[in-house]
């Protein structure tokens, strides 16, 4: 039998950057800017704490590092679509691009075979804090304060809100540094995680952030839900390897297609029904 | 909005600091930017080879591109190209390890279109019905379509004989010949096609009602819908069309080059293919040049590897492509008010 | 505080909104600002709201010259606007809407802001419940929630754009009231209003704009009614009598139709009229009351949860838009933009859209790219549509403009049920006249039409009969009252 307290750590472990990542894609897209680039923002951050920690030895400025790479990639998501006006989903894309090849890129001009492959991280339990800290804070500003409410106000209609004085640009600058932050620290986790950076480690769990977003409504207690969720599913799929289920072997692709087929089918409304931002992709 | 109107100082900088940007990464890897260049245009074209490989890579970004750039005609963002090409091109392997020979390879390449277009048959629909977002459940899709094929050519479709996850070679009579063979060039009649896709597809949109509705249903949906096109409908098959057309690049791709199918099949192709729809300017035509200048890129960025510039530089240029490309032609208008 | 505008003129690029225009309102009193759709009134608003920079003139509050950057700095000297389509943001409670952008300290503290909501909603008479989604209000509501932001950021001066476009008779009264306590209380009142009894009955001064320019500012007490009309349309208004058309057999029927709105309630109840061949029938009723609904079922985008729609001998209850649009369905939409038209579309392409399956846009599946082009030009011609070629965009053209292409398409290819939602929307007297002579010349060669609008007397001028549509249900006027304004305006808000 699978040791519960083992798989309630791995559940952790694994979860953890996906619930700072969707909390970051939460302030975004609750600003009404849709943001397939968490992907690109984590990766960012993971080579930039793994390129700048190796270099310093200091974990705290492989931290900084991995935060400015993955506010400077959502603060360009912020600039093409807020001053170009460019689409959000194309904007998206292009950061995702960038950042897959700038991160590949980097890697291999700073980290030849003869650098010590080794940086130091910070413990993987400050993040964990950090992530349910954000969550309740998260949770707490949306309803109880001023910057809250302007957040949601602009998402839900951007036109409206200006009417009443507020400046809708500002408040996505805010919310995409925001976003930013929090897949900063998200890339920094994935990257402390495994000990050393490789091409496209986070293998889509800005796609996955972006689904448990879904799954929750756009609401963070439940977006923390659902991370904790696909987290137990992934968790699930390491312990339950090679064993027999029902009677059958269940292929590991399965498990690892799971949050994806568990995000269709909430999309396909079998869950319930979900209403994104209304302001979603307005310009 | 007229599309030159609004363009300004801005747009000048965004340019210059692209050109920054990568003239900033050449300069890391201490390999002069003009040589670099050199490197690429003579690894693309600067050989019978090149020139081979660069129509290799054109073929399936031309034809996902086409997949990609139908759904867009119709306001939709397939970003799922990439899983459909790869269940496409496995259902083609699939088909032609069965069924040898000519009948075989038609066969195998309507196996893909039926694939592929199925494989996008839940976004369209749960965009259409739910209201769900294309872009998210095909995200959703392409990742289980990884696994799916990944699964499938480790177990049911593996080939026992070979060590790593591959189906089997497929026999010779079931490949798409080359149209010109004069070692060490050739080109394979996959790419002619492609270009006859091309054709066929800009008349169809100019000149027949259905390609009509369909641009109307990309420009405006509740205009369409009140003017009697079926929105619904057009959605679901025109994300079913993109994905059939995607799938049969990945035919293509099998039966025509590779000749097998493998773990992680696709490169990318369908993410390109992306970038190749959003630079043809709204125009079939424009396909031609931008899948050449995609396959340019891809193939001479191998050739710039070996000069010391590492790979990672192509997908810098492929965003800030669609970058500067996207805030001339895709920017949203801000409505008037009344 | 007393507003004073001077020579202000705004350019949209070639357009002159406003040319040269003054402005005065003083404290204590509501001031009417009048003039055609079109004349300016919003784009002078906006200029005092500070959401437009204009490119000359000059604003004074109290005699001190000011200069507003964006809307945040004239709600910081005391300006507050009240848009016809209301801000208030659905997904926020009533208390965050109140609060909005004025919020005390960065911590929502609710309690003491509710206590201070009440009082404010107890000194207008109003009440809410302020921890409820703002989704659910009314437009009534909305209107007095609107108010209270004013009350709540101390705005001295309240601009209300077109404040009664939502409401029912009733309500606007109330709203009059509510107006009228405020300037007692010292504010500046400014309305910005197309109805004349309103600026009779409630204002102290008017303003009328033509055109972009000033016509004249007078105090309400010495101007007449009349004479107000004839300045705002610019020449006499000239009382003709509706040409009756020779009504034949009836072609659609509707019968016993119910809808569900968007809430899921009953949008239209039962509603069972028929509509003869040869005549224009209007629908007269206060925004909301279910003439959206009806409209879509009509042309088959709703479907209807009872009874029965029939066209010329045919059952249409379970046919689309298609269906309905190859037997002889036409339509002059509400929302051009929305539902008219693709404005990035040439005005060639455009000509085809709705048309697109029936010739002679169309030869079996195959596009007719020359019928197309002849047809463009007819629908350009029937109208006098100013454009700078078929080819040229849609956006190209002014609304007006568009508005008669789209009037103009709906009349090309044989119609025979015409729909028009407030066909005249944008369009001045000239292009009303056109737009509802069309309709007349299509009815006359045996079409029938029914044209829905929020104005009762529009349609009185030019529709053979006119129905009532309230809280969903359709009404006809009784015998002897067909034609009579006063009994329809009752019948419009339920008490008939």
């Amino acid at each position: 039998m699978i040791d519960p307290t083992l798989l309630a750590a791995s559940t952790i472990t694994l979860g953890a950057p996906l619930v700072l990542a969707a909390l970051g894609g939460l302030t975004s897209e609750r600003s009404g800017v849709m943001n397939i680039g968490l992907e690109g923002a984590m990766l960012g951050a993971a080579c930039a704490t793994f390129v700048v920690g190796m270099q310093t030895q200091n974990p705290w400025l492989g931290l900084a590092a991995a935060l400015a790479a993955a506010i400077l990639l959502m603060l360009l998501h912020a600039v093409l679509t807020q001053a170009f006006a460019i689409d959000q989903i194309i904007s998206g894309m292009a950061i995702n691009a960038i950042a897959a090849g700038g991160t590949s890129f980097l890697g291999k001009a700073m980290l030849d075979e003869t650098s010590l492959l080794r940086a130091p991280f910070l413990p993987t339990q400050t993040y964990w804090c950090v992530a349910a800290l954000a969550v309740a804070t998260l949770a707490f500003y949306l309803r109880w304060t001023r910057g809250g409410v302007h957040l949601l106000a602009v998402g839900n209609d951007p036109d409206k809100s200006r009417q009443m004085g507020l400046d809708p640009v500002k408040v996505r600058y805010l919310a995409l540094v925001a976003t930013g932050l929090l897949c900063g620290l998200s890339g920094a986790l994935i990257c402390s995680n495994s000990g050393s950076f490789r091409d496209n480690m986070t293998a889509g769990r800005g796609f996955i952030a972006l689904a448990a977003l879904i799954i929750g409504g756009w609401r963070p207690l439940p977006t923390l839900a659902a991370c904790l969720g696909f987290g137990l599913i992934e968790a699930l799929q390491l312990h339950l390897q090679g064993t027999q289920l029902a009677g059958a072997a269940v292929p590991t692709e399965f498990w690892t297609s799971l949050p994806y087929l568990v995000t269709l089918v909430a999309m396909a409304g079998l869950l319930g029904k979900n209403r994104a931002p209304a302001g979603l992709g307005k310009p | 909005m007229g599309d030159i109107k609004g363009l300004g100082a801005r747009h000048i900088v965004l340019v210059l600091c692209s050109f920054a940007l990568v003239w900033l990464a050449l300069a890391a890897t201490k390999v002069p930017p003009l040589e670099a260049l050199g490197q690429l245009v003579q690894g693309s074209m600067g050989s019978p080879a090149a020139w081979k490989q660069t129509f290799r890579e054109m073929t399936p970004l031309l034809i996902a591109g086409l997949a990609v750039f139908l759904a867009l005609k119709a306001g939709l963002f397939n970003i799922g190209a990439d899983g459909q090409l790869v269940i496409g091109a496995a259902a083609a392997a699939a088909t032609a390890i069965k069924v040898p020979g000519l009948g075989g390879v038609l066969l195998a390449c309507l196996a893909a279109i039926v694939a592929g277009g199925l494989w996008a048959l839940p976004a369209g629909w749960i965009r259409a019905y739910r209201g769900g977002h294309e872009v998210i459940s095909t995200i959703m899709l392409n990742n289980i379509a990884g696994f799916l094929t990944v699964w499938l050519v480790t177990g049911p479709m593996r080939d026992p004989t070979q060590q790593s996850g591959t189906t089997a070679v497929l026999s010779s009579d079931s490949w798409i010949p080359a149209a010109v063979a004069q070692p060490p060039f050739s080109l394979s009649w996959t790419l002619p096609v492609g270009i006859v896709g091309v054709v066929a597809m800009a008349l169809w949109l100019k000149r027949t009602v259905v390609g009509f509705e369909l641009c109307a249903v990309g420009a405006n949906r509740t205009a369409s819908e009140t003017a009697g096109v079926k929105v619904k409908g057009v959605t679901v098959w025109a994300l079913m069309a993109s994905g059939g057309l995607a799938g049969l690049a990945g035919a293509f791709f099998v039966l025509a080059y590779e000749h097998r199918f493998y773990a992680n099949f696709s490169p990318g192709y369908g993410f390109d293919a992306l970038g190749v729809a959003l630079l043809s300017g709204g125009s079939p035509w424009g396909l031609l040049p931008a899948s050449f200048l995609f396959a340019v890129l891809s193939s001479g960025s191998s050739a710039i590897q070996l000069t010391g510039v590492p790979k990672g530089l192509n997908g810098i240029l492929l965003g800030l492509l669609i970058i500067v490309f996207a805030s001339v032609r895709y920017r949203r208008s801000r409505l008037g008010d009344d | 505080m007393e507003v004073s505008l001077s020579g202000v003129t705004q350019r949209f690029g070639a357009v002159t909104a406003l040319d040269d225009v003054g402005f005065r309102a003083g404290r204590g009193a509501i001031h009417a600002l009048v003039g055609e759709n079109g004349a300016g009134k919003t784009t002078l608003m906006r200029v005092l709201f500070g959401a437009l920079q204009p490119n000359a003139g000059t604003i004074e509050l109290d005699g001190k010259p000011v200069h507003f950057r964006n809307s945040a700095d004239a709600i910081n000297a005391g300006i507050g606007m009240v848009s016809q389509h209301y801000s208030v943001i659905p997904e926020l409670t009533c208390l965050q809407n109140l609060m909005l952008g004025a919020e005390p300290g960065w911590l929502l503290s609710e309690s003491k802001a509710k206590s201070r909501a009440t009082e404010l909603a107890g000194r207008m008479g109003y009440s809410f419940n302020w921890g409820d989604s703002a989704e659910g209000l009314s437009p009534a509501g909305k209107q007095k929630l609107e108010i209270l932001k004013l009350l709540w950021r101390d705005a001295k001066v309240m601009i209300l754009d077109e404040p009664t476009a939502m409401l029912s008779p009733a309500d606007s009264e109330a709203l009059y009231s509510s107006l009228a306590s405020l300037a007692a209380g010292g504010a500046t009142v400014i309305v910005v209003t197309h109805r004349l009894p309103e600026v009779m009955d409630h204002c102290q001064t008017v303003h009328v704009l033509r055109g972009g320019r000033n016509v004249a500012n007078s105090l309400v007490a010495e101007t007449g009614s009349r004479e107000l009309a004839e300045m705002i349309v610019g020449h006499d208004i000239d009382e003709r009598a509706v040409e009756q058309s020779t009504v034949g057999d009836v072609l659609a029927g509707v019968n016993g139709v119910t809808l569900k709105g968007y809430r899921g309630d009953d949008a239209v109840e039962d509603a069972t009229f028929v509509l003869r061949a040869g005549e224009i029938v209007g629908l007269a009723g206060v925004d909301g009351n279910g003439q959206r609904e009806l409209f879509q079922a009509l042309l088959g985008r709703q479907r209807l949860s009872r009874g029965s729609i029939m066209f010329s001998g045919e059952d249409w209850t379970e046919t689309g838009p298609r269906e309905r649009i190859e037997r002889g369905l036409r339509l002059i939409p509400e929302d051009r933009h929305l539902e008219g038209v693709i404005d990035e579309w040439s005005l060639e392409e455009n000509a085809a859209l709705g048309l697109q399956r029936l010739p002679p846009f169309a030869r079996g599946l195959w596009v007719d790219s020359a019928g197309r082009r002849d047809a463009a030009s007819r629908i350009a011609d029937r109208f006098k549509t100013k454009h700078g070629g078929l080819r040229q965009k849609m956006s190209s053209l002014s609304g007006g403009n568009q508005q008669r292409y789209v009037a103009a398409r709906a009349l090309e290819v044989a119609p025979k049920l015409l729909l028009a939602f407030q066909p005249t929307r944008g369009l001045d007297i000239d292009g009303t006249a056109q737009v509802y002579g069309a309709i007349r010349q299509a009815c006359q060669q045996g079409a029938c039409a029914l044209v829905v609008s929020f104005d009762l007397d529009e349609l009185l001028e030019h529709c053979d009969r006119v129905l009532t549509i309230f809280h969903g249900r359709v009404q006809e006027p009784p015998a002897g009252l067909e034609r009579d304004r006063q009994a329809i305006g009752r019948m419009m808000v339920g008490t008939g």
